[in-house]
């Protein structure tokens, strides 16, 4: 683009003004210090211009006639000068002592608005001063006066807000409309904006006028309802307008803000070029070259300003008409006769009364101009372009303006703000807030966490201007642009602080911009803020992408990853904890106006797409804002004001948008001027600042989040089954996230719940349709029950109104259902896309040391069930399933597996209830078992790793019990060995194990004999109840039964390997035991193969003689369970 | 409790206030926690930025130790203040307002006054509306029947003001008419 400017010093700082010469050769300019230059167009920057230094005061304004100019100034006089001269002609008019605000002449050149500081506009006639016509209406200064086309109207702006068409053609002028709302109120004439151009433009076709609202837009208003039509604006153009030029032909407005001069086309609206130079002072009046393609202005500095060929060749002319209508129009505005209102003259010529036809002229030029447009691309989609190259050239201009025609959308960050009042907002999402404070030399970032207990908020001066920033889970992510003395980078900044030095920067090559940072990362399982907190999740991930078209890859730490290319222009980006959202434009935009974007989801895992669908923004509109969903699906937000998510983003390459949300349906919208600014979907609702007016973006300070209710754009109204079936499919599309991500579980607690209050809304429309009598309906809505026993309901409510038939219907949808089942069914559908498309499941956090436990107070179970062994029923033992046990000790004995194996199997029938209720009354019965814990222990501690085998044997703390014993097995075992091991010192016992060990574990299987007597009377002796002889045996060695059991199960292997029979030993003890106190096992050595019986009662011949004297009197209690079994 | 006699027989403002606190207000959690019970019932979970309904206890609670911001109540700003007063002055009857608000309003202009607008205007207002309703009552004084009274959209703050004085006076007038009957009875026999 071109930007070629030359820039003049004219007049001092302070107000200036600027009007071209009719024939377009002169340029007059005014300012604070009382002169008017008069600039030849022709000659560049070195031109002494003749001045003309009558007003005594600053010179406000100055308006070209055909023939003469003349000038208005805080003097309160109105002079006339001879035409591109100096010299001074006479007084117009002047003002009761007050400043002349604005001078114009009219078209035609024969009359002259004054308007001042008074609230009187003044008409006055040229040819005959006196001839005045008197304008009231205004309560204040009137800033500005323009004239329609045909001059048979004007337009007079006021300081008090008003803009007053005046109807001139008749004699006696009359208002036409009174416009308010529009401009700005300005009271104060020494105000700043007092200076600014206000006045009301009117476009060439006579059919509206373009004016800058106190909303810092341009309003198109039309001449047929006097109402706002519609309205120029654009992200880059922000603050206040201070001046507007149409060019000769209306095909281009120029308008200034403080951030740049922006050059739109008033066809459609749509902006097209930006002058490229700085702006250093606010441009206080601007007007397009009526013969060149040239654009000046003067600004509050005092310079004039020459921007030459601001309209490329590309694109139409902005002098001439059209570029078909022939070039006879041209040659007459190259022969000098002022054609500025060249149209307007063919204008004056008819009586006003047909001004439509002469619109409609103009029009006609226009569109000609389009077609021309239209026929170039034609051409070129046609490919019949047969004239040669300078054709294709200018085709291919033609192509270039009509993509810039439908602007391409600049790549945003979601959630950012321009810069406003030195303030702007970098992100702004469900995790926190960054605003930025503009301090001249530095910035200051804030960065605010919604929930404070989870982040700390911190702040920090920024001396890189950093102008992109994204706040993720795990950290915040910013980046500056390349600036004279340093290159782009990003910088992150992780919020944990466990480790030190976790913030890192990364540095782009010279000459790259940053264009868009998404930093993502799974949600904290708990609060970063403290610092013992070591969260394994990591420091999540770091996208950049690139002006090189790269998007590269980072670790949370600063591991470069992987970099991808883009596959287009870079658009936004929004990062979750699996991948990164990329919104691209691929290719351009197209001729109808569509951005034609496409979102591509990309997993962090193996830079793999997992989704990849074009973006559904309407034509003519806008992305706004991408987002995560609390649940984690991509969420997009257009312009036009509609939500759309993307459910089942799990399951690769086919997942659709969902329409969730169009704002514009609200209720709340209803009769109001708002629009909403996205920050976030929650579940049920959609998350957004809510802008009143034309707001385009949240201002400081911070509004409150507001919650909109998502609502399904669903067109049923009616009051009870549409709101039902609404919420039943928007809970669905929950549900679907919910289960996509559940990979091989089958369900969960929260989705089952969720379910079941479906379930309940289903019922209740299979009711509603059960009442209507719409079975097919009711059918339906049955086949959509997730959970079986629903069936159930819904058959009943079908019995209720007497459908005999459809409840029969239900029936067999509900035998279907119990065949296959459902949530398997679900899993088997995951599954089966294992091969090609596997839906991706949710990733799971590793838990650290985290209590599944609630908190106290948090906790809505109901109370654990008291357990009060006392008051419950005694349950007679079921004969049968203690011979089962037994029999499946047998049958493993033959297995030849390890006695774990055998207990276990044991273990797994023999649950407490089996044998009896009164669990802590069979305890003494355990002591045997719980002799072979502790020799477990033992092991444990005193015997590292020399017995293999056996620990790992013993290694179930459960699968001991059962092995030592059939007769009930009992949880608070342990509980025995704890008492024992009190009563014994542990270090004597561990250091004889450690010599035992030595000793005997090699050595031949007679000692776990006596060792094995000694257990029994130790056993005894907890007790209390030594009969004699046990108490002999354990003085004789007292040291070895804790050792002794191990080794004896150990030896008791080693004899199985030998002799075929199980290590069961105990189990044999205790069966003989069983045995003898009661009749009710007598059939049970049966199953038992002989040889092992005879075995093992010649392995321990010693003991048996002495067990059977030992048990009889051991605790009651197990004889008490005899009785009972018995 | 020492009081005065005068305001042994009604509850203080104060009580009133606590009454209050049980009414729910919203609020943006600025802390997360998990769905919590209290006695009056479990509240919660609060998710920040999500918007929470909580006792005006919890929240001013939470408030004062900088934990949430309070959504201020759809009654408690200036241009519905403003268009109550307006029909509080035009209107002999009382406008339709929440029975609690002058409790309300006062906890949340003490607690929370940052997160209203304008809080100053409201509490103007608040003040010009309870005059205006305070001027109708002493009014109502004059129509005192000794058998009913009737004052509908009277605030439980403004019942608490009125009712030592409207009970004694209504007992008094029971008292001079059954006189007056008993004289009347008495003249007629």
């Amino acid at each position: 683009m071109p930007a070629k400017a030359l820039v003049n010093p004219a007049h001092g700082p302070g107000s200036t003004c600027i009007a071209f010469s009719r024939d377009g050769l002169r340029v007059y300019t005014g300012g604070a210090d009382t002169l008017v230059r008069i600039w030849d167009t022709q000659l560049g920057e070195d031109q002494e211009p003749p001045v003309a230094m009558e007003a005594s005061e600053e010179v406000t304004t100055i308006s070209a006639g055909l023939d003469c100019w003349v000038s208005g100034s805080k003097d309160s006089d109105v002079r006339r000068y001879e035409h591109a001269k100096p010299n001074l002609q006479g007084l117009v008019a002047n003002a009761a002592g007050v400043p002349i605000r604005c001078v114009t002449i009219d078209p035609k050149g024969k009359r002259v608005a004054v308007t001042s500081d008074e609230p009187i506009v003044k008409v006055v006639s040229l040819d005959d001063i006196t001839q005045t016509i008197k304008l009231e209406g205004h309560s204040k200064a009137v800033r500005k006066a323009t004239w329609h086309p045909s001059g048979a109207l004007l337009t007079t702006c006021g300081a008090d807000g008003k803009i007053i068409v005046w109807d001139l053609s008749g004699a006696e002028a009359k208002q036409e409309k009174v416009i308010e709302g529009v401009l700005p109120t300005v009271a104060d004439a020494e105000a700043p904006e007092f200076a600014y151009d206000c006045s009301a433009v009117w476009h060439t076709s006579g059919q509206y006028f373009f004016v800058a609202t106190r909303t810092h837009e341009i309003a198109t208003i039309s001449t047929t309802d006097w109402s706002k039509s519609s309205t120029l604006s654009d992200d880059a153009c922000t603050g206040d307008i201070t001046a507007l030029a149409l060019s000769n032909n209306g095909v281009y407005l120029a308008a200034a803000s403080k951030s740049g001069i922006f050059i739109w086309a008033t066809q459609n609206r749509r902006m097209l070029f930006r002058y490229q130079g700085a702006i250093h002072a606010p441009i206080t009046q601007m007007a397009f070259s009526p013969a060149k393609n040239m654009l000046a202005w003067t600004d509050a500095a005092g310079d004039l300003t020459r921007w030459l060929d601001p309209i490329p060749s590309s694109s139409p002319d902005p002098v001439k008409p059209s570029i078909g209508s022939g070039s006879v129009t041209i040659s007459t505005k190259r022969k000098g006769t002022p054609t500025l209102f060249d149209d307007d003259n063919v204008d004056n010529a008819r009586p006003t009364t047909d001004k439509p036809v002469t619109t409609e002229d103009l029009d006609g030029d226009l569109g000609i101009d389009l077609d021309n447009d239209d026929w170039i691309l034609d051409d070129l989609g046609d490919g019949m372009d047969d004239d040669g190259e300078a054709k294709r050239l200018a085709a291919e201009g033609g192509i270039r303006e009509m993509v810039s025609v439908t602007k391409a959308q600049p790549p945003f960050q979601p959630g950012s703000t321009p810069m406003e009042k030195k303030k702007r907002y970098l992100a702004y999402n469900m995790i926190g807030v960054i605003e930025v404070t503009d301090q001249d030399t530095h910035h200051i970032v804030n960065v605010e966490f919604h929930d404070r207990s989870t982040r700390k908020s911190y702040h920090f001066t920024d001396h890189f201007r950093y102008d992109l920033a994204s706040l993720g889970e795990r950290g915040a992510l910013y980046a500056c642009q390349p600036e004279a003395e340093h290159t782009a980078h990003i910088i992150y900044k992780p919020y944990g602080t466990w480790a030190s030095q976790s913030e890192w920067t990364y540095e782009m090559p010279k000459g790259t911009r940053v264009l868009g940072i998404a930093a993502g990362g799974p949600p904290p399982s708990k609060s970063l803020r403290e610092k013992s907190d070591v969260d394994i999740g990591g420091q999540g991930n770091v996208v950049v992408a690139t002006s090189d078209g790269e998007l590269v890859f980072l670790t949370g730490s600063g591991i470069e990853r992987a970099c991808l290319s883009l596959p287009g222009d870079f658009v936004t980006m929004v990062a979750g904890s699996e991948w990164v959202f990329v919104v691209t434009r691929d290719g351009s935009t197209t001729m109808d106006g569509s951005q034609n974007l496409t979102g591509r989801l990309i997993k962090f895992d193996d830079f793999c797409i997992l989704q990849k669908d074009a973006l559904p923004v309407p034509k003519r509109h806008t992305l706004q804002w991408v987002g995560i969903t609390e649940e984690g699906a991509p969420a997009i937000y257009d312009s036009s004001g509609v939500l759309h998510i993307m459910p089942r983003f799990r399951i690769p390459l086919s997942a659709t948008w969902v329409r969730t949300l169009d704002t514009n349906k609200l209720e709340r919208r209803e009769g109001k001027d708002e629009s909403y600014w996205p920050v976030g979907v929650a579940g049920d609702a959609f998350m957004c600042l809510i802008l009143k007016g034309r707001q385009e973006y949240p201002g400081f300070p911070r509004p409150l989040i507001q919650e909109l209710p998502i609502r399904l754009p669903f067109k049923r109204t009616d009051p009870k089954e549409g709101p039902l079936e609404e919420h039943f499919a928007r809970e669905s599309i929950l549900l679907d996230i919910l289960r996509d991500g559940l990979g091989d579980e089958l369900t969960t607690d929260d989705i089952a719940a969720r379910e079941l209050a479906l379930d309940k809304e289903l019922i209740q429309l299979i009711q509603q349709a059960c009442k209507t009598d719409r079975l097919a309906r009711a059918l339906d809505l049955t086949r959509l029950l997730h959970l079986t026993p629903s069936f159930d309901m819904a058959i009943k409510v079908a019995g209720f109104y007497h459908l005999i038939g459809l409840q029969e219907k239900m029936e067999a949808l509900k035998a279907e259902r119990e065949v296959e089942d459902r949530l398997e069914n679900l899993r088997e559908r995951r599954r089966g896309l294992v091969d090609d498309f596997a839906p991706v499941p949710a990733m799971r956090l590793p838990t650290v040391g985290e209590s599944s436990r609630p908190k106290a107070f948090q906790d809505f179970r109901p109370p654990p069930a008291l357990h009060r062994p006392g008051l419950e029923r005694a349950t007679p033992v079921v004969d049968a399933r203690t011979q089962d046990s037994q029999m499946t000790d047998d049958s493993t004995m033959y297995s030849g597996s390890f006695a774990d194996g055998t207990q276990e199997n044991d273990f797994s029938y023999g649950s407490p209830g089996g044998k009896r209720k009164r669990l802590l009354e069979d305890e003494p019965t355990r002591s045997n078992s719980s002799d072979a814990d502790l020799g477990a222990k033992r092991r444990a501690l005193g015997e590292p790793a020399s017995k293999p085998a056996v620990p790992q044997a013993r290694s179930n703390p459960f699968a001991r019990k059962p092995g030592a014993d059939n007769n009930g097995r009992n949880p608070f075992a342990r509980g025995a060995d704890a008492r024992q091991s009190v009563h014994k010192s542990e270090s004597f016992f561990t250091k004889v194990d450690a010599a035992e060990a030595e000793k005997g574990k090699r050595p031949a299987q007679s000692k776990p004999k006596p060792k094995e007597k000694k257990d029994a009377g130790k056993q005894t002796t907890l007790f209390g109840l030594l009969p004699p002889q046990p108490a002999d045996k354990k003085a004789a060695s007292r040291s070895k039964k804790k050792a002794g059991s191990p080794t004896d199960d150990s030896q008791e292997f080693a004899a199985s390997k030998h002799n075929g029979v199980q290590p069961e030993s105990q189990t044999d003890t205790v069966m003989d035991e069983t045995q003898e106190s009661g009749d009710t096992q007598i059939d049970e050595p049966s199953p038992v193969a002989p040889e092992t019986e005879t075995q093992e009662t010649t392995v321990m011949e010693a003991e048996d003689p002495e067990s059977p004297i030992e048990w009889p009197p051991s605790p009651e209690p197990q004889k008490r369970t005899v009785e009972v079994t018995g | 409790m020492a009081l005065p006699p005068s305001l042994r027989t009604s509850i203080t403002p104060l009580e009133l206030e606590l009454v209050a606190s049980e009414q729910l207000v919203e609020i943006v959690p600025l802390v997360s926690m998990e769905r919590t019970a209290f006695i009056s019932g479990a509240y919660g979970p609060l998710r920040p930025p999500t918007k929470c309904k909580v006792p005006l206890w919890m929240a001013s609670n939470l408030k004062l130790k900088k934990k949430c911001h309070i959504v201020p109540p759809a009654w408690l700003n200036v241009d519905f203040l403003q268009e109550r007063l307006l029909r509080e002055t035009t209107d002999p009857s009382f406008s339709e307002m929440p029975f609690r608000f002058a409790e309300v309003a006062k906890i949340l202009l003490d607690v929370a006054s940052d997160d209203l607008q304008n809080p100053d205007r409201i509490r103007t207002l608040l003040k010009d509306i309870r005059e205006a309703r305070q001027a109708k009552s002493r009014e109502g004084l004059s129509k005192l029947d000794h058998n009913e009274l009737m004052l509908p959209n009277l605030c439980a703050m403004e019942i608490n003001e009125i009712r030592p004085f409207f009970v004694r006076g209504m007992n008094v007038l029971t008292q001079l008419t059954r006189e007056g009957t008993q004289a009347d009875a008495m003249d007629m026999s």
